[in-house]
């Protein structure tokens, strides 16, 4: 199993990270934690 | 989000970019509404306020800005509203489709204060800022600003200067009551636009480095003072390319292009993040507003030797009809030459001028060579000498 990466916030910045993450290393387990309702909003 | 309070935007789903449907087909885990507590940086595990620890190798900080409250009696009352999340964009439309707003109050007259009063403005109600200083959007020398104050009066927008606000409170005609030392303003709802500040709670519990400006310090593939912990984004702090200093510009563009920069770090591939130079534009009512780069009080501070000059032209060829009027602020270092800063405020253009300024910005160009870039010419979009051209030239024979 991939490393575990833990994302804190689901805007811009923790959301773009996350998809990018992802897409250099599938193997990477990613959990986003947000503590409001909604994910990668624009401002 | 205004242009979505002002009905431009009709669909709240266009306003985020990836659904969290969208992030678990992708196998990306996400966990709404949960609340972080604490981070347990030796056990590496992270503690939520429900008592969960989810235990990671490597993480990442997103926790953007919290909206600054004016800390008076009364701001938590129905109907008074700060924007920094969706959440607030929906809260804010739900509350005007269920009471009848006639009058709305925005306080504060940075650019989200100016771009909500013209939503509000827009959807027909008596809208007026108040503003604790002169002219509003202070990024932007008083003789631009007093262009845009121009054209917010213009708009029926009542813009109160030097007002400070002391209490809201509950109002005899509308539901509030906003009282300032000017005396009182009623209104249906208020928005408090009073800017943010980046959150950097869980952060400094965690005993990460915060940088001079309060944000959190990264490098340049965004890693914290602790090496398996990165930050992206509002949060943290980004290289100026033309103060050579760290900085806290909270924009979603910057946020964009560092996670996408740490991500890529984390899943393998080095990247460096190469740095800002402070470009950000807003739009009031028909006037377009850009800045890059930094001020005179700002260059003095980092060592520079600044000259500015402002030149007011044209957007587009001065025989072509229509608006046109554009000013164009520039500021140089006169032992280098080269351009420190831009500010441009106009009917048309001044955002086309301060991007190309702001990629002469990121090269460190002089301006004897600005006076002479190769420009697409076209009458409706410049006159055969560009405004970019004649005010590099000017601000030259001064230096």
């Amino acid at each position: 199993m991939g490393k575990k990466l833990v994302i804190i916030g689901a805007g811009a910045g923790g959301g773009s990270i996350a998809a990018e993450a992802k897409r250099q290393d599938p193997e990477l387990t990613i959990s986003i934690i947000e503590a409001g309702p909604h994910v990668a909003t624009a401002a | 989000m205004p242009y979505y309070i002002g009905d431009v935007i009709k669909d709240a789903n266009k306003l985020t970019a990836r659904t969290p449907e969208k992030f678990r087909e992708g196998g990306i885990e996400v966990m709404q509404n949960n609340r972080v507590e604490r981070v347990d940086t030796d056990a590496q595990e992270v503690l939520l306020e429900d008592g969960a620890k989810i235990p990671y190798d490597i993480l990442a900080l997103g926790t953007g800005t919290t909206a600054m409250r004016a800390g008076i009696p009364g701001e938590d009352m129905d109907g008074v509203f700060v924007l920094k999340h969706l959440g607030d964009a929906l809260n804010i439309k739900r509350y005007l489709k269920d009471n009848k707003c006639q009058k709305a109050i925005v306080v504060g007259a940075g650019f989200i204060g100016m771009e909500v009063c013209e939503a509000f403005a827009t959807l027909g109600m008596e809208t007026s800022v108040v503003h604790r200083g002169q002219y509003p959007a202070n990024r932007w020398d008083p003789e631009l600003s007093g262009f845009i104050l121009e054209e917010i009066r213009k708009n029926q927008v009542t813009f109160h200067t030097n007002m400070q606000i002391i209490a809201i409170e509950k109002g005899p005609q509308h539901p509030l009551r906003l009282h300032t030392n000017q005396g009182p303003l009623d209104g249906d709802l208020i928005l408090l636009a009073l800017g943010v500040k980046p959150d950097v709670a869980l952060a400094k519990g965690m005993g990460l480095a915060i940088g001079q400006s309060g944000a959190v310090a990264v490098n340049y593939s965004q890693q914290t003072s602790i090496p398996n912990i990165y930050a992206a984004g509002d949060c943290c702090e980004a290289y100026h390319r033309v103060s050579r200093r760290w900085v806290n510009i909270p924009l979603g563009d910057i946020a964009n292009k560092q996670g996408r920069v740490a991500g890529s770090v984390i899943g393998g591939k080095p990247m460096i993040f190469p740095g800002i130079v402070g470009a950000q534009s807003f739009r009031i009512f028909h006037l377009e507003a850009a800045a890059t780069g930094i001020n005179e009080k700002e260059a003095l501070g980092v060592g520079y030797c600044p000259v500015s000059d402002i030149t007011w032209g044209n957007a587009t060829a001065a025989s072509m009809p229509g608006p046109k009027k554009l000013g164009l602020k520039l500021i140089a270092d006169r032992v280098t030459g080269r351009l420190l800063g831009a500010q441009a405020v106009g009917e048309k253009g001044a955002v086309g001028r301060i991007n190309t300024l702001s990629a002469a910005l990121w090269t460190g160009m002089r301006l004897d060579e600005i006076g002479y870039l190769d420009l697409a010419y076209a009458p409706p979009f410049s006159g055969s000498w560009d405004i970019i051209h004649i005010a590099a030239q000017k601000l030259l024979r001064k230096m």
